[in-house]
């Protein structure tokens, strides 16, 4: 029995930030790297299958990124997972969600895991397609917003909530195996120390490039590309008070006063 | 007078006159019994003790035994804080002691030097000044033991209610009455013997009363002889007395041998397991924490036998005086901690488990909801403040040891998850605050001159600002107020900018050890390739860890808190102080620099330059009363039911009356008295300040044209 936990290390923007020169990013200076927060509930969630079964499950951490990005996984290590897969290739610079679902679907039939579960959606770009992309390409179940888990190893099923909108909530059942995306507070996250992180470096890493996992430049190259960042000028709102016919001045006044911009 | 019908030589001690055979044989069997007893149980003590860790604590031994029969002579320890117990102590210490000693010289001479060598001593002139001296230590033994009787009976003293804060009455080991039974055995039974010492010697008078070699030198024993003239008085004559001095000897004896025989398994044994704490005694306990090796297999405390054989010998030299519990904030609020609870805990839990010929099976789990296991929250509600160890009269070390338990809890994930944010920070960005790094020096940006960056340039004097001091907006005017003055004063000085993080002295405290340690490292290689004179801060957890405990990772330097700089440079004319603060103030040690670092002076001393008019509170300098916030207290909610300490506080300094401003000397006492101020309703009575804001106020307030008030000028500040 095997999970695979897929994590990202995701980019915390700083209140105050400048942009790169290419205008496609902040410039990374004003980053802060961690493992982004929902993969704390998916590999805690991992974990306690794994424990309530006694310990006969292995959960195995993936994640796609460069050296940097070794942090989030000994933090995903060192809560109790038994070992890691880190793909990097610099083609992946400007991977998106699709590209990267392309290169797990690889390390999930390298792996052969029972389940595979991501965070709902990572906190830096949000797009929560990577573990729908992931199931689509390797024709599993899908599950989104996972928010309660009821499932152990063996199992052929396993029977999950989902939170909807206007307070609804759905159970369903999935056949395993399954990509579940997980939500946050589906369980309380254990902390990682800082001495658990490093003796995570213990713990045995698969550095994988693409060529590994029978992949090239030219089949993880992004179909969609960010054009342009930047942070739009704040709207301003404004109650007009007065008369009807000092109210209908100002206003005149303001429309001028945008179209001449 | 020794007089001259008879050889003065024969004036001796009378034994065994007058008992048969038998009686001698009982009389040695009963010895043999009481010393085996004792042999067997000591035994079994030590044997307890060395199923900890070894620690080495008692090396150098020549140095600490001094040491300790120092601290015990004097009683230095035992006077603390409670002066009459102390004396009464000291009475049935010496009492005790020198009757023993008496007793002990019988024995050497009776039964080993005169058998084996002949020689005798106990007669003559010797015998009767020991008598005399041994008469006025019986007397004083007993009245103090009366004074402890009545002290627990009719004082009432809230230190020596044994009833738990961490348990509730259903539970079966809340009120630990058998502590309190234990007590009182204790005292009857010194009270006992002693009392029938004297009759035992007035019976003896009596009976020989016609033996001048007795009788005649009767008042060498003044006690005693007021005894015997009494028993005379009531018509008591030669065989009685022969009769009485019988019955009393045997009852005296054998209560003294159970004594002895008790001894291991009793609190009596608190004689030398107090003896041997306080030789173990680190001075350093409480301002500098236990090394740990990271990357071994386990951290911290989780089982019993992971305490070191000192810590527990510690658990059995407490002798629930209560100072601990008495001085503890965390107990004073109502937070399920007391340090003496913790500790008798830990005693009893070893008792049951460590006794044993065998250990038993598996580990011995010390945090559970069991009996004598800890409970986490009781190891959580700790500020350490250090107020127990410091104040602990026998050495028992608590808040290393909590500490150890919490590296434990930490490593096991178990605290109040609201924790976890501010370690994730502290991890990802070296601050508590949840803030980035990048916007560490950005409270600079409100002065009007540039700060030096002493990563980029030398400088003469080095500020580590610190989390609180650096982010949290009530400090910030603290922070800029003591970088005009040092600007204003001609000082060299530079800050670390986005490259400092947190010194981590509560990082280590709360139990994140092998965090604090990276930390620490980190700063001690950012300052390594820095040029500086001295290091100052403002804040006193970053100045305790930096002076105390960055020395064994590697780093050693010479540093001040921002106190002392302010009383130098007002001393020596730096700064001026052109106008006197006429307010009434009171001032508030922080633990850290005042009973951690004895830096209780030179706040003061700026004080009364400032013309301020200082009046203590009832616990002042090292019996300081914690504001809270320590240990990582100050990153954990703390529960609406209870009064936090900081109101606790600020209650005290209220009940001083007329005053103007409660005087505070820390980043974290400031942020928690600005909270108890307004918690304990006191805001509309005085005003919580930084000294330095004073300094600032009393500087800017003498200045021309400036002098339409300091109140605004602190808030430019």
């Amino acid at each position: 029995m095997k999970i695979l936990v897929a994590v990202k290390q995701v980019s915390v923007l700083d209140d105050e930030f400048e942009m790169r020169d290419d205008g496609r990013d902040v410039d990374e200076d004003f980053f802060e790297k961690d493992l982004n927060e929902f993969d704390h509930f998916a590999v805690e969630e991992a974990l306690l299958i794994k424990e309530a079964s006694g310990g006969e499950a292995e959960v195995v951490i993936v994640t796609v990124g460069d050296d940097d990005a070794d942090d989030a996984l000994r933090t995903a290590l060192a809560k109790g997972a038994e070992r890691g897969v880190r793909v990097w290739d610099d083609s992946l610079v400007d991977a998106d969600s699709v590209t990267i679902a392309k290169v797990l679907a690889k390390v999930v039939e390298r792996e052969d895991p029972d389940m595979v579960f991501t965070g709902a959606q990572s906190v830096d770009f949000g797009h929560a397609a990577t573990g729908m992309a992931l199931a689509g390409l390797l024709g599993w179940p899908h599950a989104a917003v996972v928010s309660k888990l009821d499932f152990k190893p063996g199992d052929e099923n396993a029977t999950i909530h989902r939170e909807l909108e206007g307070g609804l909530e759905e159970i369903m059942s999935v056949t395993c195996p399954a990509v579940l995306s997980i939500q946050l507070g589906i369980n309380q996250p254990r902390y990682a120390s800082l001495r658990g992180i490093r003796q995570a470096r213990q713990k045995p890493v698969d550095e994988l490039d693409l060529s590994d996992l029978g992949l090239s430049a030219e089949t993880v190259k992004a179909a969609s590309r960010v054009r342009r960042m930047y942070a739009p000028e704040r709207g301003q709102a404004e109650i007009i008070e007065g008369s009807v016919a000092e109210q209908a001045a100002r206003l005149a006044e303001i429309v001028k006063e945008l179209r001449g911009a | 007078m020794i007089g001259t019908e008879h050889d003065p030589q024969e004036v001796t001690r009378i034994l065994f006159r007058d008992f048969p055979l038998w009686m001698m044989v009982v009389f040695y069997m009963a010895a043999v019994c009481a010393l085996g007893s004792f042999a067997y149980g000591t035994y079994a003590q030590i044997r307890k003790y060395r199923r900890g860790v070894r620690s080495g604590a008692w090396s150098p031994f020549v140095e600490r035994f001094v040491g300790m029969v120092r601290d015990v002579l004097s009683h230095r320890t035992v006077k603390r804080r409670d002066t009459s117990a102390g004396i009464a102590h000291a009475w049935i210490f010496f009492g005790f002691g020198l009757l023993f000693i008496g007793t002990s010289v019988i024995t050497l001479e009776y039964d080993i030097l005169g058998p084996l060598t002949g020689l005798t001593f106990w007669h003559g002139r010797f015998y009767l000044v020991f008598s005399l001296i041994l008469d006025v230590a019986g007397v004083g033994l007993i009245g103090a033991l009366l004074y402890m009787m009545y002290r627990r009976k009719w004082l009432g003293l809230p230190k020596l209610d044994y009833a738990r804060p961490d348990r509730i009455p259903e539970d079966p080991d809340y009120d630990r009455s058998f502590y309190r039974r234990e007590d009182w055995a204790f005292l009857w039974i010194l009270i006992l013997i002693a009392v029938t010492g004297y009759i035992l010697e007035a019976s003896r008078l009596v009976w020989l009363q016609h033996d001048a070699t007795v009788w005649d030198y009767r008042w060498w024993s003044p006690f005693g002889a007021i005894i015997a003239h009494f028993l005379q008085a009531v018509g008591v004559g030669s065989e009685g007395g022969a009769e009485f001095r019988m019955g009393l000897w045997w009852f005296h004896g054998l209560l003294a041998f159970a004594f002895i025989g008790l001894i291991p398994y009793t609190k009596v044994k608190h004689i030398f397991t107090a003896m041997g704490s306080l030789m173990a005694r680190d001075p350093d306990a409480k301002c500098h924490l236990p090394m740990a090796d990271v990357d071994e297999e386990k951290i911290g405390f989780s089982e019993l036998t992971d305490f070191t054989d000192k810590y527990l010998l510690n658990f059995d030299a407490c002798t629930k005086c209560g100072r601990c519990h008495e001085a503890c904030p965390a107990n004073a609020a109502g937070y399920p901690l007391s340090p003496r609870d913790l500790v008798l805990s830990l005693r009893e839990l070893a008792d049951d488990k460590l006794s044993d010929v065998r250990l038993p099976e598996g580990p011995i789990e010390i945090c559970g909801d069991g009996v004598n296991q800890i409970r986490p929250e009781t190891l959580w509600s700790c500020r350490t403040c250090g107020a127990c160890t410091e104040i602990c009269p026998v050495g028992v070390e608590h808040l290393p040891m909590i500490v150890q338990m919490r590296r434990a809890l930490i490593e096991e994930g178990e605290f109040d998850p609201v924790l976890q944010p501010t370690l994730r920070s502290l991890q990802k960005s070296g601050n508590a605050l949840g803030e980035s790094r990048r916007k560490r020096p950005r409270w600079t940006r409100k002065l009007d001159f540039a700060i030096k960056d002493a990563r980029a340039e030398p400088v003469e004097m080095l500020w580590y600002v610190g989390d609180y001091a650096s982010f949290d907006p009530r400090s910030q005017k603290v922070t800029i107020a003591f970088a005009e003055i040092l600007h204003e004063a001609g000082v060299d000085f530079g800050i670390l900018n986005e490259d400092e993080q947190t010194a981590a002295n509560d990082v280590r405290r709360i139990g994140e050890e092998g965090l604090f340690q990276a930390i620490a490292e980190a700063n001690i290689e950012l300052l390594a390739e820095c040029d500086f004179k001295s290091i100052v801060t403002t804040d006193p957890h970053t100045f305790n860890t930096i002076k105390n405990e960055y020395p064994e990772l590697g780093g050693t330097y010479r540093i001040e808190h921002a106190s002392a700089v302010l009383e130098r440079l007002i001393r020596e004319g730096t700064i001026q102080i052109p106008k006197n603060l006429s307010y009434r103030v009171t001032y508030h040690d922080p633990c850290h620099l005042g009973r951690l670092n004895n830096g209780f002076e030179p706040p003061r001393h700026v004080l009364s330059e400032l013309g301020a008019d200082l009046v203590e509170m009832p616990r002042s300098k090292d019996n300081s009363f914690c504001c809270g916030a320590g240990g990582g207290r100050i990153w954990l909610p703390e529960p609406p039911e209870l009064q936090k300490p900081a109101e606790i506080r600020v209650q005290e300094a209220a009940e001083i009356g007329g005053l103007d401003v409660l005087v505070v000397n820390c980043p974290k006492c400031l942020n928690m008295m600005e909270d108890g101020v307004k918690g304990s309703g006191n805001e509309n009575n005085f005003r919580i300040m930084e000294l330095i804001e004073l300094v600032a106020e009393a500087m800017t307030a003498g200045k021309p044209g400036q002098d339409d008030g300091a109140q605004e000028a602190v808030e430019v500040a």
